[in-house]
């Protein structure tokens, strides 16, 4: 009941246009009773059931939370699984931090006796208790030792190991999970003026909401100013490097200052004389020299940074002093990928031949008594990544199984949700597998952050038999070591464009440019600044540093300079048509059906649906069933033989679809341009929040990518043709590598360049030994 | 300057090759152009392009065969952690590695084999002085006669020629044995052939001492005589008439001219060929070492003295010290050797002398280890690739010719490594059923498909495998022996004049039994693996069916020692020839139908003779070879056969003087060109999968056979033992 009063305040809440009218029912009434049951139902394990009837308190009763779950609720599945992220906290924070209030709730199969869920905090246990509450949400109010939570980063561990009620086999462990609310499970405190921010470096305490998002509500009077767009943006990107949450983003506002909630920073922005009506006690400062800082709203009591200054010169000097230290001198080359804030330890960023030792992966040894052991790690490759077609990584795998483990057992590799390798087990007796080399294909390996899984099916005769109490055997099954080691080698690197994955995952090309990157608002307002500062931070963010641009008013500016257009489809210029290929037609056509149904047929679907039909003749069968066995078998379609890429067909947004990326080249081909548009500024601003968050960013891909609000779906127009995009220096090896990848792609042309070499090979040893020797 | 470009151009083309077989492509691709590659090859040998199709062919296959190298070579070896696989399996990995490298230095020999040499007859008038040596041990004197006759009978002004009868088993070493039977049968010995050699008209020579065996038999015979050039026969290799006028001529051409050497014709079948009857429609297994390996070699310069049949320059022999005798071939062996101080071979793809090839696999068996050894020693002794004075060419075609005798080691291995996984559990080759496709499979069948193009009508699929295997199990320890110790292997002649009338087990058979069982049982293995094994299926049944191809031909190697006993000793040769057969004094007009060493079937016109007795006698006469004197031979009748107004008639001959002798071995050697006809008869190229369907039906019909031989001997044996019980 509670959810869905919730999931209304939060959309409400990502509606810019309502944020004046949030102050009456943002004050989480909802809450109330979570922050309370705890202290009551301590030690019972959350026996009493809190009345799930919202009651309506005032707001100044509302304590101050920290939630800790970055991406909303948490679902731990399966026999084994371990969580770990960090969590920011201000020194004030770290003092008086004092209980840590956890809610869950497991599916009714999970075997109480033998499943326990534990909790640390900076590697100290804080709890391990039975899994045991499959009715409704339990919570636990769990005791932090005094002096656990450290100022900053706070390392949070979630394990859980379930175990099922009755059912021994491997099917039954995906019955198993427990389920981690999000609402309820946060971080209190003894004091409540631990709200109050007040360094710099406190923006990074900023956190998540119930839901896992982060926002900052950007209040700027002179928003619409030509003039603030840059510095805006470049805030925009230095509060995202430095927060790096997994789900932020920005909106902006002209007039309206609200109190912050959990996961929300409200910035105030704009010089002495603009700012005075919206906060009486601006620092003293602000009217002669450059001010950033944090003050307390004294209307809400919230914490609101400023930056201000007599003039905007002043403003970005003061804007300076945030985003500067996020900067980087030259491209330098990061070691990893930044990600603890939703997953520790970070992403290493491999560029070529890497080994890397489980432990180094954040893996440690461990044995495992159930019939379905899976754990991951994740690792980052850079944006011109090109082995996808033909790379192999390798897992030496240092492992054990004991002799009750089955043949047909199997241990499997994942990239990123996609199988990538299966080692079957063959031998009965139990084992040892030193340094066992598993093949994980790259297929699935894309720009940026990988998650790569291990998954251990093990089968034994006691699970066929399965007696009572068989499930809850704490006898160890499988051992992983993490002596293990993964390692890549080299792999072909160039850029690709157009190239969405690249540029969701790391920034790139962007992130790399040395100059100014344009930047193409159709017009200047709360939503296009919105989404491009939402845009302009997840780039940011991926590139690991604030990307410098300049706003150009007229397309004819941007030359063929790699730049960013953003705002509604119809006000795009002309060549974006052309060079994204998306079809002109629907500058005009595109936004919502009026009458909710889609008025053409889909020619697509269409052809499909007669193919189907007509699938009863005997030829065609067998050509149809000749093609699934090569589909099975060796991944291979008819239309993966190809000589090479044919060109591309013009995109047509449907008209279920309200947010695009696409991405193309610029006129000659030098210059990578990426538009975000949607049929109107609101769509632009409401459908980049939801894009932003990391599940939705994480697929964005190919050479069009499409969010449709309505089913919540994110699509991708694979790439076909793309060109090449030089981001190394020239080698060899490099070449070598690349050439590998295409042929792989392009079947035939290898095929075809074989027999050509032979050929000539042929002719060439036909007139050598015609030559040489005796002939006669 | 312009070969210089044609091997850059080569050079380059063979880089780019290179360069893109060794893309780490992924499997989809690598299967793609393994397709496209296998059909361009069948589509060109379906078309039997010849010339440049050829060479694009075999260059179609190296690239794929580059490619497996490759792919095996990065991919498949078992971790190095894991020494219980990665033993074995590097081991299977050397023996493909080493297959491959006779493949490659094959392809270099025969890729573009020199065609066969037009006749180039003696310049009459000019006809260098000749001595023909026919170096003997323990031949029996009918043989010798016959050899003697003929080589005395070549078309050679007689005032240059000398024939040279080299006697080893007469030596006074033997003639003062301690040994008193060895002492009384070679002053027999040589009592015998003094006196044939005196009939024949032919120069009998022996020595003091048995020393350096062969070599030093024919260094004596060079120590005796003066003629230019010396050719040499063994004692069962009759020459034709006109094997001097078709040879003597290259000297003239080339002063720097050491080797004149011819093939080897036999005119019986090797154990393998009479067991499996194949002598008379497959061609035999030199052939392909005559019709086309020494072809190959010749266009390098590189063909090499075979030991007989061949004629040699006095004068190159001089230099290099005579015969060498450090191995126990010292044919190849003196070759190399000349070859290395700058003098040159040439090859005459005719044959122009029959001889006789071991009749029992044992002693075929013993021919074998022998050659091997000797390559083994040559190789150890002589190194040819690092042997100052041969030109590249021809220091891989030495390489090739020697490194070919270490086929039992990859051969051992390739029979036993399936055994690893299905007996014993270990991974020695690591690749999936994908991967197995898509490299594997398509390396196979385009190896399968070079050989075929190769070697297509000289060698049929699968028999060079058979040969191979039959040989391997008792040549492994000779050529360990030979390795370890390179001195001591001495030279032992080999029987040829044995003969089996008799259908057995080969004496030395019983390994191959063994074998089979062991690989029987693996079958079973397989069958029951896959059953209770279901989720590795794929591979046992990969590994079963590489088994399963060893079963084949070890149970065609099961007939190959199951001897078949044959009624007539010598095989006999088509000739169709006008005589007239004489009877009680009366002369019948007749044609000789064939004819062998022994005896000749003659066809009579004659109403009214009828069946004859046994024994009774008779005359051909008929006339010889390029004369038109008629001459009498003595026959004794053995059968008759009327049909109508002819009379098959089968007689024995009894050569009463030297001259019948002669006329012996006028009527079988005298016409060189029917032996051409016969190799070309049996010369056909059935394909690969013709040839392999025919292949497994004889392995199987040979199977069969092996183990009736097998338990009908047992039977006898226990028979014999349990009537010998009874009786005591």
């Amino acid at each position: 009941m509670i959810r869905p009063v919730l999931l209304a305040l939060t959309l409400l809440a990502l509606s810019n246009a309502s944020l004046r009218a949030q102050t009456l029912p943002f004050d989480m009434t909802p809450e109330r009773p979570a922050l309370t049951s705890p202290t009551e139902g301590q030690g019972e394990n959350g026996t009493t059931e809190q009345p799930a009837t919202p009651v309506v308190e005032p707001v100044e009763t509302e304590s101050f939370l920290r939630y800790i779950l970055p991406d909303g609720n948490l679902g731990l599945t399966g026999e084994f699984e371990d969580r770990t992220w960090s969590v920011y906290l201000t020194p004030r924070q770290a003092a008086a931090g004092t209980k840590l209030n956890l809610g869950y709730q497991n599916s009714i199969f999970v075997a109480p006796e033998v499943s326990r869920l534990s909790v640390e905090i900076n590697n100290t246990e804080i709890a391990d208790q039975a899994i045991r509450s499959p009715e409704s949400v339990t919570e636990l109010s769990l005791d932090l030792p005094k002096d656990l939570l450290k100022p900053g980063s706070n390392l949070i561990r979630i394990r859980s190991s379930q175990r099922h009620r009755t059912d021994c086999s491997v099917q039954s462990t995906y019955e198993l999970w427990s389920n981690i609310d999000a609402e309820k499970t946060y971080l209190s405190f003894t004091d409540d003026t631990v709200k109050t921010l007040q360094s710099l470096d406190d923006i990074r305490a900023i956190g998540v909401n119930e839901s896992g998002l982060t926002r900052f509500n950007f209040v700027v009077p002179a928003l619409e100013q030509p003039g603030a767009t840059i510095p805006l943006m470049r805030l925009a990107q230095g509060l995202a490097v430095l927060a790096n949450m997994p789900n932020q983003s920005f909106s902006f506002d002209t007039s309206s200052m609200s109190a912050s909630r959990p996961g929300e920073m409200t910035v105030l922005v704009g010089t002495a004389t603009e700012l005075q009506a919206y906060l009486p006690s601006l620092p003293a400062g602000a009217s002669s020299a450059p001010v950033a800082g944090f003050v307390e709203d004294p209307k809400t009591g919230s914490p609101v940074l400023v930056l201000s200054g007599p003039t905007w010169q002043a403003i970005r000097t003061a804007i300076e002093s945030i985003v500067a230290p996020t900067d980087v001198v030259a491209p330098i080359r990061r070691d990893v990928i930044t990600t603890q804030r939703w997953r520790s330890p970070d992403a290493p960023f491999l560029f070529s031949d890497t080994r890397l030792r489980f432990s180094q992966l954040g893996l440690n040894t461990g044995e495992f008594s159930g019939r379905r052991f899976r754990t991951d790690f994740t690792i980052g490759v850079p944006s011109d990544f090109y082995a996808a077609a033909y790379g192999e990584a390798v897992i030496l795998l240092d492992a054990a199984y004991s002799s009750n483990v089955l043949p047909g057992s199997h241990i499997d590799i994942y990239v990123n949700g996609s199988i990538a390798s299966t080692v079957p087990i063959t031998s009965s007796g139990g084992g040892i597998l030193r340094h066992l080399p598993i093949n994980v294909t790259m297929r699935h390996f894309r720009p940026g952050v990988n998650t790569i899984a291990i998954e251990a099916i093990l089968a034994t005769e006691d699970d066929t038999v399965c007696a009572p109490g068989a499930t809850g055997s704490d006898t160890p099954r499988f051992a992983l070591f993490d002596t293990s080691e993964f390692h890549i080698p080299d792999f072909a690197r160039i850029g690709q464009l157009p190239n969405l994955a690249a540029m969701a995952g790391t920034g790139a090309p962007y992130g790399r440019s040395l100059e100014a990157v344009p930047l193409f608002l159709d017009r200047i307002d709360a939503d296009t600044l919105s989404a491009a500062a939402t845009f302009l931070g997840r780039l940011a963010a991926g590139a690991g540093h604030p990307i410098a641009i300049e706003t150009v008013a007229s397309p004819a500016m941007i030359g063929n300079r790699s730049a960013v257009f953003i705002g509604s489809l119809s006000q795009m210029p002309q060549m974006i048509f052309t060079q994204m290929n998306i079809a002109e037609a629907s500058r005009n056509t595109w936004g919502p059906d009026p009458g909710g149904q889609a008025q053409g047929v889909d020619t697509q679907a269409a052809l499909n649906e007669w193919r189907d039909k007509l699938q009863g003749g005997f030829l065609n069968g067998q050509i149809t069933m000749f093609e699934g066995w090569l589909k099975r078998n060796f991944d291979i379609t008819l239309t993966s033989l190809r000589f090479a890429a044919t060109s591309e067909t013009s995109f047509t947004p449907s008209s279920e679809a309200s947010l695009l990326v696409a991405q193309g080249p610029s006129p000659d081909g030098t210059g990578t341009w990426t538009i975000v548009a949607a049929p109107t500024g609101k769509d632009l601003h409401e459908n980049m929040l939801t894009l932003s968050a990391r599940a939705n960013w994480e697929q964005l891909a190919g050479r069009v990518t499409t969010y449709q609000s309505g089913t919540k779906t994110v699509q991708t127009v694979p790439v076909n043709a793309f060109e090449f995009m030089q981001t190394q220096p020239a080698s060899f090896s490099n070449y070598r590598l690349i050439a590998a990848n295409w042929m792989s792609t392009n079947i035939l042309s290898y095929a075809v360049l074989l027999a050509g070499l032979a050929v000539i090979l042929g002719l060439a040893t036909a007139t050598l030994l015609g030559n040489l020797g005796r002939r006669q | 300057m312009r070969k210089a470009g044609i091997i850059l151009f080569w050079a380059i083309a063979s880089l780019c090759v290179i360069a893109l077989v060794t893309l780490p492509i992924n499997l989809q691709t690598q299967l793609i152009a393994s397709i496209v590659v296998v059909t361009f090859m069948a589509v060109i040998k379906i078309l039997k392009a010849e010339g440049t199709w050829r060479l694009t062919a075999l260059a179609f296959g190296t690239a794929i065969i580059m490619r497996y190298v490759y792919w095996r070579t990065t991919s498949t070896l078992p971790p190095l952690n894991q020494l219980e696989n990665f033993i074995p399996g590097f081991l299977l990995y050397l023996a493909e590695m080493y297959s491959v490298m006779m493949l490659a230095l094959s392809l270099f020999v025969v890729s573009m084999p020199l065609p066969s040499r037009p006749s180039r007859a003696a310049s009459p008038g000019k006809y260098p002085s000749v001595d023909v040596f026919v170096p003997t041990y323990n031949e029996d004197a009918h043989l010798l006669a016959n050899t003697l006759a003929a080589a005395k009978a070549m078309d050679y002004p007689a005032d240059k020629l000398t024939v040279w009868l080299l006697d080893d088993g007469g030596t006074l070493q033997k003639r003062t044995s301690a040994n008193l039977l060895e002492d009384q049968m070679a002053k027999a010995r040589h009592q015998e052939l003094q006196v044939l050699s005196e009939d024949l008209g032919v120069r009998y020579l022996t020595r003091d001492r048995n020393e350096h065996a062969k070599a030093g038999n024919l260094n004596n015979g060079m120590k005796h005589s003066q003629g230019e050039l010396i050719a040499v026969f063994d004692a069962d290799h009759a020459p034709a008439r006109d094997f001097l006028l078709e040879t003597v001529g290259y000297f003239e051409d080339d002063p720097r001219l050491f080797l004149v050497q011819t093939p080897h014709f036999f005119l019986n079948p090797d154990p393998v060929e009479r067991n499996l009857r194949t002598f008379e429609k497959m061609p035999s297994e030199n052939e392909m070492f005559y019709g086309i390996i020494q072809r190959g070699l010749d266009k390098w310069n590189a063909s090499f003295f075979c030991g007989s049949a061949a004629v040699l320059r006095r004068q190159a022999l001089d230099q290099t010290g005579g015969f060498s005798g450090v191995s126990i071939t010292e044919d190849c062996e003196t070759a190399i050797d000349l070859h290395a101080s700058g003098w040159n071979s040439v090859y005459v793809d005719r044959p122009l002398i029959a001889g006789l090839q071991p009749a029992t696999f044992a002693s075929f068996i013993g021919q074998r280890s022998r050659w091997a050894q000797g390559m083994m020693q040559i190789l150890r002794f002589k190194f040819p690739i690092l042997k100052r004075g041969l030109s590249i060419p021809q220091r891989l075609c030495y390489m090739s010719s020697t490194l070919f005798w270490l086929f039992p080691f990859p051969r051992t291995i390739f029979l036993f490594a399936p055994l690893c996984y299905l007996f014993f559990d270990l991974e020695i080759f690591t690749a999936s059923g994908g991967e197995f496709l898509g490299y594997t499979l398509a390396y196979m069948l385009v190896n399968l498909m070079m050989q075929n193009y190769l070697y297509g009508s000289f060698r049929w699929p699968w028999i060079s495998e058979l040969y191979e295997y039959v040989q391997t199990i008792h040549l492994l320890p000779a050529v360990i022996s030979a390795i370890l110790n390179p001195r001591k292997p001495s030279f032992k002649v080999t029987a040829k004049d044995e003969s089996v009338l008799v259908s057995r087990l080969s004496e030395i058979g019983r390994p191959f039994f063994i074998i089979f069982g062991i690989l029987l049982l693996a079958l079973f293995v397989t069958a029951y693996r896959v059953y209770t094994e279901p989720y590795k299926a794929d591979v046992t049944l990969v590994v079963g069916g590489w088994n399963l191809l060893n079963l084949i031909l070890a149970g065609c190697g099961l007939g190959v020692v199951s001897e078949r006993g044959e009624k007539s000793a010598t095989r006999r040769v088509k000739v169709t020839r006008r005589c007239e057969f004489g009877l009680d004094d009366r002369w019948y007009p007749a044609t000789i139908d064939d004819v062998s060493v022994y005896g000749a079937r003659v066809n009579v016109y004659a109403k009214s003779i009828g069946s004859l007795a046994i024994d009774t006698r008779g005359l051909i006469r008929f006339k010889t070879h390029g004369s038109d004197t008629e001459e009498i031979l003595p026959v004794a009748v053995r059968n008759t056969q009327v049909e109508g107004d002819i009379v098959t008639i089968g007689c024995l001959y009894l050569p009463e003087v030297a001259r019948d002798h002669s006329l012996v071995a006028d009527l079988i050697f005298a016409n060189s060109q029917q032996w051409t006809e016969f190799q070309l008869s049996r010369r056909g190229n059935p394909g690969l999968f013709r040839g392999t369907l025919w292949f497994f039906g004889l392995a199987f019909y040979q199977t069969s056979r092996g183990l009736a031989y097998f338990f009908s001997n047992r039977g006898a044996r226990n028979k014999a033992r349990s009537s010998a019980g009874a009786t005591r």
